[in-house]
């Protein structure tokens, strides 16, 4: 752990306005200068490598249905798999662990308590460590897609993309379009993120912090599978997810997309609201 | 309070904004005949729109059933949503947006494609030419509409009772409601409810409510809608490469009815939507008759082979209760909407209707 702590010098934890950015760029430093971090991304980046290598050894697309069945002949789909695929778990494992680490991380290294004692830079604070969540979420997406392409282009043929409605459009459209799914992805684990930033600032154990967002993940996971309770699955957090591919048909479909994102936005807004007065209300030493 | 107050206003919005959304309008008063009759008149050069259906009939869930049937008895159970286009007279799409996958069926009046983009197949029918299709617009208008709907009125008078139940907004836009209730208690069914348009007359809904429980059996309407004409390249379709393309030639010369349209006599007391059972091997010489009139109708197949006592179906039947009477002996399934009766010597039974119906149909069908 002693390896991994980032020294935060005095000039970069102002409490006072004018030092917002200074704020938000140490805060970004305190995510991406982070081996761990690092580490992570380098694991989402080995998703389309390791999906790839698979389908180019077994030599054929096999009977797979979806995206996958498409990436033999179309490079362009291992972006699309490689995202689908890290969905369920690799993203969000990723989001739990560094958003259970922002608060508590610092807590139990102590600079916690320098930060919180000016009680004005509080709420700074929070969102600082919030935006560094997000675009750690973004981050993510956005080396898959990277990856992805780079795999894709290396490993197969790559051309005009079928969208779901049968219609053809350009590699730069499907591209595009890929795009825009790595961003939705990105906005669908804010949800996430909240809850692990909300637990984070209850604990100053990371790991529990951790272990705690990744039941709640689970627990979600488990209510969404059991049929008898369908009344309740629109309202979880992962109930949306899938509607990423809805942006790959002609045209896209907004409608789920816009939920999944109202929903996102609604689970972040309990969490961080729950957050803030957590953060707000600790006792200094807490 | 923050968070108090987080939840609060998020829980507001879930709840409340369906509300205030779904607030029924104002609109001047009609007959249920007058309005039948505006149906009729109900002509639109083209549409589109996405429709989502809610079923929940009360079927068991049958595992095993092998996925091609459960792709079909999928589209019967649960929630769908389908972006659909017409243009007249004949050009029509439906695509059923499943999760990360899309069913396609279009035509432009010659061809019809169906695309399945989960197994990347593509089926291309030439439709047979129906010369017999544009004289039945002038025929149409031939008739007096108000003299239609007078007649039709009187038809399912001694079996339903017609009205005309308020108004509500379907995807955004003003309808009423016409409500058919059926007069019998024999049946399952509560109510059939069409929300129609209040300008255009085009059926934007309907609702089937079962005679017990609040929750609608069937819903099938537009969560949004636009009336101008959607562009011919709507209809097209050019199959992607790497995609297997099987043709096939309609066997008849049935003309493909643009289904994107709910048609106003899909829901007339009679018609009974949701009675397949696969896997029940019956034989073509076999053909299934209709005992009884009107709602309490009952679709009587014979020959049908009862599955073995193992595997889902087995089981199911084996749970099922065992009724008899002067017409032998025989399970009953019942659900929600639809009841069965299955007899030893290989009758089936099935209709909207109570279990008592199934039963006294069953003394009365010729064997």
């Amino acid at each position: 752990m002693a390896a991994e702590v980032v020294e935060r010098t005095p000039v970069a934890r102002p409490s006072a306005g004018r030092h917002t950015v200074a704020l938000f760029a140490s805060e970004l430093h305190l995510v991406f200068g982070r081996a761990r971090t690092w580490v992570l991304l380098a694991v989402l980046a080995a998703v389309p490598i390791l999906i790839g290598v698979a389908i180019k050894l077994s030599g054929s697309s096999g009977d797979a249905e979806g995206f996958l069945g498409q990436v033999a002949g179309n490079g362009f789909f291992l972006v699309v798999a490689s995202l689908a695929l890290s969905l369920p778990f690799f993203l969000p494992t990723a989001v739990t662990v560094i958003s259970g680490e922002s608060l508590a991380g610092e807590a139990s290294l102590g600079t916690l308590r320098n930060l919180i004692t000016a009680p004005a830079g509080r709420s700074r604070l929070l969102a600082a460590k919030m935006v560094a969540l997000a675009l750690f979420c973004l981050a993510a997406t956005m080396t898959i897609w990277v990856s992805g392409l780079i795999v894709g282009i290396v490993l197969f043929p790559v051309g005009d993309v079928v969208l779901l409605s049968g219609t053809t459009v350009s590699l730069a459209d499907g591209l595009f379009r890929a795009l825009g799914i790595a961003l939705l992805i990105a906005t669908s684990l804010l949800g996430l993120a909240g809850i692990g930033l909300f637990v984070s600032s209850l604990t100053s154990t990371p790991l529990a912090a951790m272990a705690a967002t990744f039941c709640a993940f689970i627990v979600f996971g488990i209510l969404g599978a059991i049929p008898q309770i369908h009344v309740i699955h629109p309202w979880l957090l992962m109930y949306g997810w899938t509607s990423f591919a809805d942006l790959l048909r002609d045209p896209p479909y907004w409608h789920e997309i816009g939920r999944n994102l109202l929903m996102q936005g609604a689970y972040l807004a309990v969490f961080y609201a729950a957050a803030w007065a957590r953060l707000t209300s600790r006792d200094v030493n807490g | 309070m923050v968070p108090v107050t987080a939840v609060a206003v998020v829980a507001g919005v879930g709840a409340l904004g369906p509300v205030v959304a779904d607030a029924s309008p104002d609109l001047p008063g009609i007959t249920a005949q007058d309005l039948l009759a505006k149906v009729q008149t109900a002509k639109v050069d083209g549409l589109s729109g996405t429709v989502t259906s809610s079923t929940d009939l009360g079927l068991p869930a049958i595992p095993g059933l092998g996925a091609d049937a459960a792709k079909f008895t999928d589209l019967l159970t649960g929630k769908h949503t389908a972006r659909v286009a017409f243009a007249a007279p004949d050009k029509a799409r439906i695509s059923v947006i499943d999760q990360m996958a899309e069913r396609t069926v279009t035509t432009d009046g010659k061809t019809a494609w169906v695309y399945d983009s989960s197994r990347r197949e593509a089926t291309k029918l030439a439709l047979p030419a129906h010369p017999g299709k544009p004289e039945v617009a002038p025929e149409k208008q031939a008739y007096d509409p108000q003299a239609v709907a007078k007649q039709f009125l009187a038809a399912i008078d001694p079996s339903t009772k017609v009205e005309v139940s308020g108004t509500e907004k379907v995807a955004g836009r003003d309808a009423y409601k016409l409500r058919l209730i059926p007069k019998t208690d024999k049946t399952t069914v509560g109510s059939v409810t069409l929300a129609i348009d209040s300008k255009t007359w085009i059926p934007l809904e309907v609702t089937v409510m079962p005679r017990t429980g609040k929750d609608p059996a069937v819903q099938l309407g537009f969560s949004s809608v636009s009336f101008s004409t959607p562009d011919s390249s709507t209809f097209s379709f050019t199959p992607p490469k790497g995609v297997k393309v099987t043709e096939q030639k309609l066997p008849t010369a049935r003309h493909i009815e643009p289904k994107g349209l709910p048609k106003p006599n899909a829901t007339k007391p009679g018609a009974k939507p949701g009675m397949v059972k696969p896997g029940m091997g019956m034989a073509d010489r076999d053909k299934p008759t209709v005992v009884g009139k009107a709602w309490e109708s009952v679709l009587v197949l014979r020959g049908a082979k009862l599955p073995a006592d193992v595997g889902p179906l087995g089981q199911l039947l084996a749970k099922a209760r065992t009724v008899q009477g002067t017409w032998g002996s025989g399970k009953i399934l019942t659900t929600k909407m639809v009841s069965a009766l299955i007899t030893d010597d290989g009758r089936v039974f099935v209709g909207l209707v109570t279990p008592d119906t199934l039963e006294a149909a069953a003394a009365k069908a010729p064997r």
